[in-house]
């Protein structure tokens, strides 16, 4: 097997020569083997075991059916390491859990659970209840309480009844059950806005008639358009997840800004 | 392990402490890939450095885990070969069954993503980032892993000071269709770059590629450099001149 040549190439390989130096001190003495370079110092590199990588999660629910958007730049400091990540695991064909925060924690944190999931499913020949995924999720997270799992969970699915349900917890284990959520890096951005648009709080006119999952899903781009306009480590892509009555779960994709 | 026992005690350490790789020693900078039609291609220097000192010129930090699979390493050497022992104790094991089954690259990197977080998890690490590259059902695979255990699979990837100044490139010249002598130019110009601007580097590299008819490592070779571009003089006046 051999490589194809560079357009402008360097002329192939050449070994590193030291042809022409002068010769080398023949033995330093053992007095140079103690000497730790500075730039080695423990202040400099100090073991950090989280990291926050971004990530904003989404979700509404409405009478039968419930809405999941969750963004898909993976970010650190201020590089983006890619712009097609997958933080979003689905649990059921009425199931899908979402999660921003430190990547490592998200992607070991979905492989248990999708692991536990699929042990009840062994266990008991059903799919296993949202509300019970819930639970199970908080008791995983609470596991880990004194080294959490750095990691801000959204899990969304249809209820025992077919309503939308939708879960939001904190890095710990804590949980509610609420009819809409955001957790992430455009939390603070988005939840006013689905406190105005889906909550209608401190709105003095009702809603006309129920959300439907056409309008959910474009509450749901909107909000990230929005967020993406101000909040550095939102944007790329979202993922959105539509969970109906009745119907088989769709996933889609819709681009949003990338700079 | 292999670079505490290496390292000068440090005061901080009592005698009774166990010894764990919290700060790298002798580290590799950057490692390149990029995918293109048909495969992966990979590059790095091969120097090891002691701090900023450029100590060992002639380490291989990218190698073969099986015909199929590629691994490049930044960060501390010891630790890279330490994870390749892992995966060489992996491949002995597999082989014994003797049922032709081959790890592809797609499974050698979720291992060593396990291998990283558990590691982080003991306050242990392995100080590295690693980039596996491969084929898997014929597609070419290109996967990330850091020493938390931060994992992704990209189009093209840096590590180190190339996350700086190669991506930048690799945003503005890659294409899903390149060809492999394509994929080669781009990588020799990121590494050219790399060579004028970061401080861990010397001028001496390898490429690697996989395909899905196998993998090859390059021997070790120089590239042209041109010193007498206009922002590398030094100026007179603070304001113009080379930073």
């Amino acid at each position: 097997m051999a490589f194809a040549a560079a357009a402008a190439s360097s002329g192939g390989p050449a070994f590193f020569s030291s042809a022409g130096a002068a010769p080398m001190a023949a033995d330093i003495g053992p007095a140079a083997a103690t000497v730790v370079p500075k730039s080695v110092g423990i202040k400099e590199h100090r073991f950090e075991p989280y990291d926050f990588n971004g990530g904003t999660v989404l979700a509404i629910g409405g009478k039968d059916f419930v809405v999941v958007a969750v963004d898909t730049r993976l970010s650190e400091d201020y590089h983006i390491l890619t712009r097609d990540v997958n933080r979003s695991v689905v649990l059921s064909p009425h199931c899908v859990l979402a999660t921003g925060g430190c990547h490592t924690d998200v992607t070991t944190l979905h492989k248990v659970i999708d692991m536990r999931v699929k042990d009840y499913k062994h266990d008991h020949e059903v799919d296993i209840e949202t509300h019970s995924v819930a639970q199970m999720l908080g008791n995983t997270l609470y596991g880990r309480r004194f080294f959490p799992y750095y990691a801000f969970n959204v899990l969304s699915g249809l209820d025992a009844e077919g309503k939308g349900a939708v879960y939001t917890y904190d890095a710990v284990g804590s949980f509610e059950r609420v009819p809409y959520a955001c957790q992430g890096a455009g939390q603070r951005l988005i939840i006013p806005y689905l406190d105005n648009v889906v909550g209608f709080k401190s709105r003095t006119d009702k809603p006309e008639g129920d959300l439907t999952p056409e309008a959910a899903v474009n509450i749901a781009k909107d909000a990230f358009i929005t967020a993406a306009e101000r909040q550095i480590r939102v944007g790329d892509s979202i993922r959105i997840f539509t969970i109906a009555r009745g119907v088989a779960m769709k996933e889609a994709r819709f681009a949003i800004r990338e700079d | 392990m292999a670079a505490a026992a290496m390292a000068p005690k440090l005061s901080a350490s009592s005698s009774t402490a166990k010894e764990l790789t919290t700060h790298p020693i002798v580290t590799g900078s950057s490692v390149l890939a990029v995918k293109f039609a048909g495969g992966v291609m990979m590059a790095s220097d091969t120097l090891a450095s002691y701090g900023s000192m450029a100590r060992f010129p002639d380490v291989q930090r990218l190698r073969q885990v099986s015909d199929g699979v590629i691994i490049g390493a930044s960060g501390e050497m010891s630790d890279f070969d330490f994870a390749m022992r892992l995966l060489d104790e992996l491949r002995v094991e597999s082989e014994c069954a003797e049922d032709g089954a081959e790890l592809d690259a797609g499974e050698v990197h979720h291992y060593l993503t396990r291998v990283m977080y558990n590691r982080r998890n003991k306050f242990n690490p392995l100080w590295n980032q690693l980039v596996v590259a491969g084929t898997k059902d014929g597609k070419p695979v290109l996967g990330v892993v850091d020493q938390i255990g931060t994992a992704f699979e990209a189009d093209f990837t840096a590590t180190g000071f190339g996350k700086h100044m190669a991506v930048p490139q690799m945003r503005e010249h890659w294409r899903a269709d390149m060809t492999e002598g394509e994929a080669r130019e781009l990588l020799e110009g990121c590494m050219r770059v790399l060579f004028y601007r970061d401080c861990r580097t010397i001028n001496r590299m390898q490429i690697a590629k996989v395909t899905a008819t196998g993998s090859v490592v390059s021997p070790a070779y120089s590239l042209d450099t041109e010193w007498s571009l206009k922002s590398f003089k030094k100026e007179a006046s603070p304001e113009d001149g080379s930073w």
